[in-house]
């Protein structure tokens, strides 16, 4: 078991500030769930977790790599693990809306505001009757992209605190996957599964998120840091 | 809880679920454990693999249990949050006690479980009166299944055997995504009114049967060929078994089958 000294305890802090930004970024993320798989309800159609774990994965496999060339700079490897999760949600929400547009034949519309806080546009008439909205309008997209931020940045600031721990880039990756999962799901709890971004009346529930995750990233952080590679 | 996801009564009682589960996958565990030692083979692997197909079942029933309420984000959600709380009591298990490891890895992600089933009721508030009991269950899973997997590709219970044949490898990927499947996928594909327990179960038996066959594949070069073909083999085996009684529970729960033919000519 490897020591538990200043050393680890910034550790910890860094992994508790890790699953936070995750908790955090969840509730910027736009998921529709089922509903907006059959585009009647705004946001990606697909569940919190897996468009959490598919940004997270892609953002520690951007931050993996810079730490493979600048393995100190701790900033370096937690943007270019942003810039990997941003870069993964973009484009699935690209892809979402194109589908959405050219396929079934909906615009990208809000459900829960009138008009789009950074386009102005007004939406309640472009929503089809019986729906909630569809695709991922603008305002949900910039959301999105600041979920996709803050979950990489999340993760590979875990990876990078365990990375220095036991130095082994496969446990870490699991073990911050482990712990970004846990995190993505309990905020994902905390938004009943669906959210439209930043401007959705259900982001004003984020303080018991953030509560749940740092009790949650405690634990299983002070648990994770006490793991040792081996040696 | 938008959607209520349905799920029928419960025909087998889930304490005795519960008791299968861990006896079993720990048993299992330690049989292969111990009987590899004693013959210096890797032939008993697949004791392992069973375990984890025990503990994949009791996993299966907590993700009924707790979905049938409606917990909003999907059923993968659960089954994602067990093995992330499972692979991290069952490292940290392995790391500090090493043969003894796996009993405290699984106590470890019971007592995970049991603290995100407060967070969640108390803190979030989802008020589902199970959820403290099927987190401290899908913990204990998680870790059972993902030990269990590393057990049947490492041979053995031993940190540092584990961490070069599971972790350097690569194939806690496999273990991982594969485990976490096989928990959540049996209700996935079940839920709804008409759900019973035992169709749901019995998928769980052969998703966890190929769970164990991918973790055979693994073993094929840490074990050794004989080991792994063998624990492929009983895997594929089971797999057999437990979808074609799977087929028949599907057709005894339908309205009806029946054979329509090829189209007719100028049919489409």
């Amino acid at each position: 078991m490897s020591t538990f000294d200043a050393t680890t305890l910034v550790y910890v802090f860094q992994i508790i500030i890790g699953g936070l930004l995750v908790g955090v970024g969840v509730h910027f993320v736009p998921v529709g769930g089922a509903p907006a798989a059959m585009a009647q309800a705004t946001g990606v159609g697909t569940g919190t977790v897996q468009l959490a774990t598919g940004s997270g994965l892609t953002g520690l496999i951007s931050a993996g790599l810079m730490m493979s060339v600048a393995p100190d700079n701790m900033l370096l490897i937690v943007m270019s693990g942003a810039v990997g999760a941003m870069i993964m949600i973009n484009v699935t929400m690209l892809v979402g809306n194109w589908s959405y547009v050219y396929a079934v034949g909906v615009p990208p519309v809000s459900g829960k505001v009138d008009y789009d806080p950074i386009t102005k546009d007004p939406q309640p008439p472009y929503i089809a009757p019986g729906t909630v909205g569809h695709g991922v309008p603008t305002v949900s997209y910039v959301s999105g992209t600041i979920g996709g931020l803050m979950g990489g940045a999340g993760g590979s600031l875990i990876y990078y605190a365990l990375m220095n721990i036991n130095g082994i880039s496969g446990l870490s990756a699991f073990f911050a996957i482990g712990i970004f999962v846990v995190n993505a799901v309990i905020a994902s709890y905390n938004i009943q599964g669906t959210i439209e971004g930043f401007h959705d009346p259900k982001f004003k529930r984020l303080p018991k998120a953030i509560q749940s995750c740092f009790v949650a990233t405690l634990i299983i952080g002070i648990f994770a840091v006490l793991i040792h590679g081996g040696v | 809880m938008s959607v209520a996801a349905g799920g029928g009564e419960s025909k087998i009682d889930k304490t005795k679920l519960t008791m299968y589960g861990v006896g079993g996958g720990i048993l299992g565990m330690y049989l292969a454990h111990v009987l590899n030692m004693l013959t210096g083979t890797g032939y008993f692997s697949f004791l392992a693999g069973l375990g984890a197909i025990a503990a994949v079942v009791m996993g299966a029933d907590a993700v009924r249990r707790v979905c049938a309420y409606g917990i909003g984000t999907g059923v993968p959600s659960i089954g994602m949050m067990a093995m992330g709380m499972g692979l991290v009591a069952a490292m940290f298990g392995l790391a500090i006690a090493g043969v003894a490891g796996p009993i405290i890895g699984v106590a470890i992600a019971m007592g995970f479980g049991y603290l995100m089933g407060i967070l969640a009721n108390k803190v979030i508030k989802m008020n589902i009166p199970v959820m403290e009991e099927v987190l401290m269950s899908l913990g204990a899973a998680g870790a059972i299944v993902i030990l269990s997997l590393s057990v049947v590709i490492s041979g053995e219970i031993n940190y540092l055997d584990m961490l070069n044949d599971v972790v350097f490898t690569g194939y806690i990927a496999i273990v991982f995504i594969a485990g976490a499947l096989a928990i959540l996928q049996p209700f996935n594909a079940n839920l709804g009114p008409d759900e019973t327990q035992d169709r749901t179960l019995v998928l769980a038996i052969s998703t966890g049967a190929l769970g164990m066959f991918a973790a055979g594949i693994g073993s094929l070069i840490t074990v050794g060929v004989g080991g792994g073909v063998l624990t492929m083999l009983i895997a594929a085996a089971i797999w057999l078994k437990a979808f074609l009684w799977f087929f028949k529970l599907v057709k005894r729960d339908s309205a009806g089958v029946v054979g329509t033919g090829l189209l007719p000519e100028g049919g489409l």
